[in-house]
């Protein structure tokens, strides 16, 4: 293995990542660096398991058997991602058994769209199109993240993401054109997922400030994933004939999308967990950490 | 109905109902290897399911996923064994490896029918089987000292005997080193009764695909 080019030197660490090196498991690198790499990875692989939970409920209620298999599919893949990306966080110093007791004490936080109850079908194909679509801007985003092992898992899941906004988008499409009845079920969903969907990017801070792009964690800002999510999603939600429930949205002649403030009073209320089913949610899934304990334990044991 | 409808359709009805079960623990199954396990095993389950409908839906003149979800639930062939909801892992885990076991006979006899199609696939279906097998065996290896997990393989015995036919029983007794049980445990148990769970499972399975008139597209 060649040795590591990667300054000891905060300043010369900094310089580094900023014109584009890369960084390893094994390499030196400042506590900040590492702090804010494992508390945002961290909150990823918690967004990823706890994404599970609002679409699992839904795998009894599939419509067909090809909708069982499809989105039995996709819950596995995010199941699969929270393994990938907790293991960067293991690599980083903070073992999985602590972020899973974090994550269910409440302690750790996960993103705002799974603090959300799924109520009907609809929100199955919504989740898995329009959410899944902002997630990939995002995670497309991370591919040129200074810190190299994050960026190596980001390919398999951006691509396996990329199949659940077929999979959503497949889910809308068939509601869409068929009764009035599900069309309905696609345009409620849509109303109540709008709000959450704006907020998801985050406060509008400048790139230059924000201390995830400044270590070359994030190479993009926040209101430049909005921007991306509306210019690509937009105009093909309007195309199937849904409305999107804010008045103020249009796009400008320079391109630039205008909207209404999102409510960051509720995304920060609900990021710190107190979402409509955060308190459930996590409930649920300490039940099973702490009655399945046994199991891990006669596991390593044996 | 065609004359090896009703096996396929056991085969079927056993393997999706099993299907949803398994796929319940994705996202809380003791460490995130077996919720991936799990899903995946799910997944393959209603994989078959969906392959042995479709061969009984040729010989009925319907489809799949009228087999599947547009029955009523005392219609179902499966085994009660299959139908228990059981969250939690020494119990999972009991079903999991004595269904295997119990399917390693079903399958096996499938695949020395003489109905080239039923053969071919329980064929196909073994093949994925096999893994199912290496994976519950080893949890079965990792487990079977705990007082908790023989617990429920004894509670969950009389069940996976009753799934199968009774000529099939002695070799399942004989791969699993278990002594079959009297009639009286297996009262309650035999596939053609059911438990109170599938009628909660079957409303709960077909509740999105009855809230629009027969024929919608999904």
């Amino acid at each position: 293995m060649p040795a590591s080019e990667v300054p000891r030197d905060e300043q010369a660490f900094l310089d580094y990542v900023q014109s584009g090196g890369k960084v390893e498991a094994t390499d030196w690198m400042p506590d900040e660096y590492r702090a804010r790499l494992i508390k945002f990875i961290e909150m990823h692989a918690n967004s990823e398991l706890m994404g599970v939970l609002p679409e699992r409920e839904w795998i009894l209620r599939a419509p067909t058997l090809q909708r069982k298999l499809a989105l039995t599919a996709k819950v596995q893949d995010e199941a699969g991602h929270a393994q990938l990306i907790y293991r960067v966080v293991e690599d980083l110093g903070k073992p999985r058994e602590r972020c899973l007791e974090d994550l269910v004490s409440g302690k750790a936080k996960f993103h705002n769209v799974f603090h959300y109850p799924t109520r009907t079908w609809g929100d199955v194909g919504v989740i898995a199109w329009l959410v899944d679509a902002a997630a990939i801007i995002s995670q497309k985003a991370l591919l040129k993240c200074s810190y190299a092992p994050y960026a190596r898992i980001m390919k398999k899941i951006c691509w396996e993401e990329s199949f659940h906004i077929l999979h959503g988008r497949d889910v809308v499409l068939a509601l869409v054109t068929g009764t009035p009845a599900q069309f309905e079920l696609v345009q409620e969903a849509l109303n109540r997922w709008w709000g959450p969907l704006m907020q998801f990017h985050g406060h509008t801070i400048p790139a230059d400030e924000d201390p995830m792009v400044i270590w070359r964690i994030k190479s993009q800002g926040n209101e430049e994933a909005r921007q991306q999510f509306l210019e690509g999603y937009v105009p093909q939600i309007r195309e199937l004939g849904l409305e999107i429930p804010d008045p103020k949205l249009r796009r400008r002649e320079d391109g630039v999308w205008e909207y209404t403030e999102p409510d960051w009073d509720e995304l920060r209320s609900v990021v710190t967990g107190h979402g409509p089913k955060t308190a459930e949610r996590l409930a649920f899934r300490r039940r099973f950490l702490e009655q399945e304990r046994w199991v891990r334990e006669a596991v390593l044991a044996a | 109905m065609s004359e090896r409808a009703p096996r396929l359709l056991e085969l079927a009805d056993d393997e999706l109902v099993l299907g949803w079960h398994e796929s319940e623990w994705t996202g809380i199954a003791p460490t995130l290897e077996e919720d991936v396990a799990f899903s995946s095993i799910a997944q393959n389950e209603i994989g078959h399911a969906r392959a042995a409908y479709e061969l009984a839906a040729a010989d009925l003149g319907t489809d799949a996923d009228a087999l599947a979800f547009d029955r009523r639930p005392e219609e179902y062939r499966c085994a009660p064994l299959v139908e228990l909801r059981l969250l939690d892992w020494a119990h999972a885990i009991a079903r999991r490896w004595l269904y295997e076991e119990a399917d390693a006979v079903r399958i096996a006899a499938l695949k020395a029918d003489t109905d080239p199609e039923l053969a071919g696939l329980a064929a196909k279906i073994d093949r994925e089987e096999a893994y199912h097998r290496m994976h519950a065996a080893m949890w079965h290896e990792r487990l079977r000292h705990e007082p908790r997990f023989r617990e429920a393989v004894e509670e969950l015995w009389p069940y996976a005997v009753a799934l199968l036919p009774q000529e099939l029983r002695p070799e399942l007794a004989a791969r699993t080193g278990l002594a079959l049980p009297s009639d009286t445990l297996l009262q309650g148990k035999e596939r053609g009764e059911h438990t109170p769970q599938l009628a909660e499972l079957w409303d709960e399975m077909t509740s999105v695909r009855r809230s629009a008139p027969a024929g919608a597209r999904w």
